[in-house]
């Protein structure tokens, strides 16, 4: 659940740190009453932006979509890891490191949150992502 | 506190060193891989040098007897928490009472346990690491044993950890451009030629051109090579003289001794050449049966990965709080 004070000077700035760590040229994010869009260069590329809610179409699917906690680069495994690691659909727990986002030569895992069947990556390998933007797809098992 | 449930021989509590002492004989000590002890302090929020297990013998088991925040670094494999396998080169919570089990690593030798607030062991002469042929540092001077309770240091970090933790790319995979893999299972270990390197005359290119094998005669004090012995044109006899970690000195029987973390502070047998620092956790990693191949190397090429290896560093400290502040702000 986001609580960000977008009119706070210092998330402006953390928010801004990350994108420049990240090499992300901008961000947008949008929200009932609220509306943020920072530009780090006029370089065109990136587009990165916030949508608070899952749309409508996929909040009524049965399936759960995990979304990136931050801007980074996406990676489906640990650098180190084996490919077979990554193959899909398989059953997760809700703890479980699914992924994870690179930023530099940092980490951030990603868990899934909930346990299920992941079925699908939404993202490519590498793909700059911003913060909301889908992961994966998680189908509840019965 | 944590309690050690299941230690080989050998695994201590280890800092980054004890720089300063060695003219009145104390060797520095300090982590194998003081990369690994670096990174993983940074991890977990701790200052740079805070004292962590170093971990050569597997299996090694702990009880947390205490919440902390712990990353366990250096070796690949994975950390194993109350029997669920963990990411390495990440930060994790313990519980009260969980117990944490290191496993013999695929390739590599050493993993270093890390915690939130590091060992709290006294500090002698600057430093937490155990000196082990002194018999002082670190926890009562010697290995931990089975039983061995040990206190962790308060934690500072203001800025609260992920709860799905804060990874790393590891040295091997972000560094591989200045750390290159092993050819064909031969660790390369860049080294310069020191001072008697003359006296081997066409030995000296045996040294450089054949593949070593690190016997099992090596300890954190020296590695001791195994190969085609190498020999002086002439039998000098030397002064002793101070010798640091890295420092390659060729005995009579013509096999050479490479300088480890727990170096001798002096020695009188001829030096060939000197592994430059940045390559020593690379040795450090290195196995007892593995191979290696001397590259010459320059100082400006040291530097140069010096700086590689800084900027990483780096990167990972200011990164991984950005992030911090990032998710902070966030929640």
């Amino acid at each position: 659940m986001s609580a960000i004070d977008f009119s706070d000077p210092a998330t402006i700035a953390v928010l801004t740190d990350a994108l420049i760590a990240a090499g992300v040229d901008g961000l947008e994010i949008s929200k009932a009453g609220a509306h943020l869009r920072i530009v780090v260069s006029k370089g065109g590329g990136a587009r990165v932006s916030l949508t608070g809610n899952a749309p409508p179409d996929l909040a009524a699917a049965p399936a759960a979509i995990v979304k990136a906690p931050m801007a980074g680069r996406f990676c489906a495994l640990r650098p180190s890891a084996p490919a077979e690691a990554g193959q899909l659909p398989r059953a997760v727990s809700d703890k479980e490191v699914i992924g994870f986002l690179r930023i530099g030569s940092v980490l951030l895992p990603i868990p899934a949150g909930r346990s299920g069947l992941l079925t699908r990556r939404l993202t490519e390998p590498d793909a700059l992502v911003g913060f909301g933007d889908p992961l994966f797809e998680i189908e509840p098992q019965q | 506190m944590i309690e050690i449930i299941e230690a080989g021989p050998f695994n201590t509590v280890q800092d980054l060193g004890r720089p300063g002492y060695r003219d009145i004989g104390v060797s520095a000590s300090g982590a194998m891989d003081p990369l690994a002890v670096r990174i993983g302090n940074i991890l977990v929020g701790n200052d740079d040098g805070a004292a962590a297990i170093e971990v050569q013998t597997f299996p090694f088991k702990l009880r947390f007897e205490a919440r902390v925040a712990f990353a366990v670094t250096g070796a690949d494999g994975h950390p194993v928490l109350d029997g669920r396998e963990l990411l390495p080169w990440c930060t994790h919570v313990a519980e009260t009472g969980q117990i944490l089990e290191l496993r013999q690593p695929p390739t590599l030798a050493r993993a270093y346990v890390v915690v939130g607030g590091g060992l709290d062991v006294p500090v002698l002469m600057g430093s937490r690491s155990t000196a082990l042929r002194g018999g002082f540092g670190g926890n009562s001077g010697r290995p931990l044993v089975d039983g061995d309770r040990i206190e962790i240091g308060t934690h500072s970090d203001a800025l609260p950890l992920p709860a799905s933790g804060i990874a790393v790319v590891e040295p091997t995979v972000a560094l591989r451009d200045v750390f290159p893999a092993p050819v064909d299972g031969v660790l390369p270990i860049r080294a310069i030629a020191a001072g008697e390197h003359e006296l081997f005359a066409s030995d000296g290119e045996a040294f450089w051109n054949q593949a070593w094998r690190i016997s099992s005669r090596s300890d954190r004090t020296g590695y001791r090579l195994s190969g085609e012995p190498i020999k002086p044109t002439a039998t000098i006899e030397m002064r002793s003289h101070g010798v640091v970690p890295g420092v390659i000195q060729v005995p009579p029987g013509g096999e050479p001794i490479i300088q480890m973390s727990d170096a001798n502070t002096a020695g009188g047998y001829p030096k060939i050449a000197g592994v430059i620092e940045c390559d020593l956790w690379r040795l450090g990693q290195a196995r007892i049966g593995s191979r290696l191949r001397f590259i010459r190397s320059t100082h400006a090429e040291a530097r140069a990965v010096e700086q590689t290896a800084a900027r990483y560093i780096e990167d990972v400290r200011q990164t991984s709080q950005m992030i911090k502040r990032a998710l902070k702000a966030m929640t």
